[in-house]
Parts: structure tokens; sequence; C-alpha cells
């Protein structure tokens, strides 16, 4: 794992066409701006993590549960 | 062909019924393979089940007849990596969580199964705008 120090204002790369810019640093948060192509999808990792909770809690092991539970 | 499921029984699918989600989903990334069967006597519930993973089957729903207006943009990167040409191609299913109540049953309108199936590829969408909820009720107003 790369870590790098970057002040206000300051920006890195990754790979040729993502940059991304510090623009405020202020009581322990950072904004960040993002510059990527439209493919690359960029989400909070928290979001990430609670769809795969739902996709697990989703599974199920017994399908007679779904008889009274109708439109 | 034949699949014995670990819960639900021995599942008959053909070589076209298997879905492709190139990157897996989110939590199992490591299964690519899916079939989707309906839930016998319900007419509602589907199944959503890993064939490479036996004990792996997801409840899914198509989420326009419970959830009226429930809409969001298909972006166009989606479209071209699904290869997605017209709407008749798109299957759109929500995985469902159950409760032990009734009220306790929800639907996860944030994060969309696109399927196209015509060439059986699908990919669940992470919806960005907060418009949706992961825990969105299914029975609003009790039954």
């Amino acid at each position: 794992m790369l870590v790098i120090g970057r002040k206000k204002g300051e920006a890195f790369l990754i790979g040729e066409d993502i940059e991304i810019t510090v623009v405020k640093v202020e009581d322990g948060t950072v904004k960040l701006a993002i510059d990527a192509p439209r493919s690359i999808s960029i989400l909070r990792k928290e979001l990430y993590k609670e769809i795969q909770e739902e996709n697990k809690s989703a599974i199920i092991s017994d399908l007679s549960i779904l008889k009274n539970i109708n439109k | 062909m034949e699949l014995e499921t670990t819960f639900h029984g021995t599942r008959e699918f053909s070589e076209e019924d298997i879905i492709y989600f190139k990157k897996g989903i989110p939590g199992f990334e490591n299964l690519k393979k899916f079939i989707v069967f309906d839930v016998e006597d319900n007419g509602v519930f589907s199944v959503l089940q890993s064939i490479e993973d036996k004990d792996i089957g997801i409840i899914v729903v198509s989420p326009f007849s419970w959830v009226k207006d429930y809409e969001f943009n298909l972006d166009k990167e989606t479209e071209e990596r699904l290869s997605i040409n017209s709407s008749e191609e798109v299957l759109i299913l929500n995985t469902v969580t159950l409760g032990s109540k009734l009220e306790n049953v929800t639907i996860n309108l944030r994060a969309p199964l696109i399927v196209n199936v015509k060439n059986k590829s699908g990919e669940q969408l992470i919806l960005t705008e907060e418009k949706y909820e992961i825990k969105h009720p299914l029975f609003k107003e009790g039954v």
C-alpha cells in the first residue's frame, strides 16, 4: 500500500486519467475532488459494505416462509 | 442440466438460463453464474441461485408492482458493459430481506440488479443518489 502526504490544493494521479485533489482539510475531515472517467465507479466504502451485508441477509434457506407473504 | 441446491431442491436449467455477473455481486464477488427460478405457490418472489455455490440463493422480486414510481437512470456505462440496446432487453430485480414480522420485510431499492435478458449478463447497480433506501419496507401500510 502506498501512503502519501498531500496538502490542501495538492493533487495526485492514479493511472493516466484519475486525478484527486485535496480541496479542504478541516476538523478531521478531508474534502477531495475526484476527476475520473464516468466508467469508473466511485462509492463511499460504507455504502458498498451495506450492500454486501444486505445481499447476504437476502439469502433464503427455507422457501416455505414465503407462503404467507403475498401481495 | 440439473443443479442440486442445498436448500431449494433440484433445479432444472439449461445453458441459456445462466446469467453471468462478470463482477459477481457485492458480498459474493467470487460468484459469477446464477439462475433465477420462481418460488412455487407464490407468484411474487423469485430466487437468484448461484450455480457455483449451492448454498447461495437470494430472494428477489420485480420492484415495479410493489413500489409505485420506482425509477432510476441507467447510466450509459452500465448499458455498454451489459450491451443493452433497448429497454425490452432489461430485467430489473431487487433483493428482499425477510424479518420476523411482515412489517420488517424490506426491499433494497438502492442496489437494483440489472439483467440483459438477451445476452444474459447482469450487474448489481449501486445508485449514487440517495433517493432510495437499502431497507425499504415492502409492506408500507401493513397488509
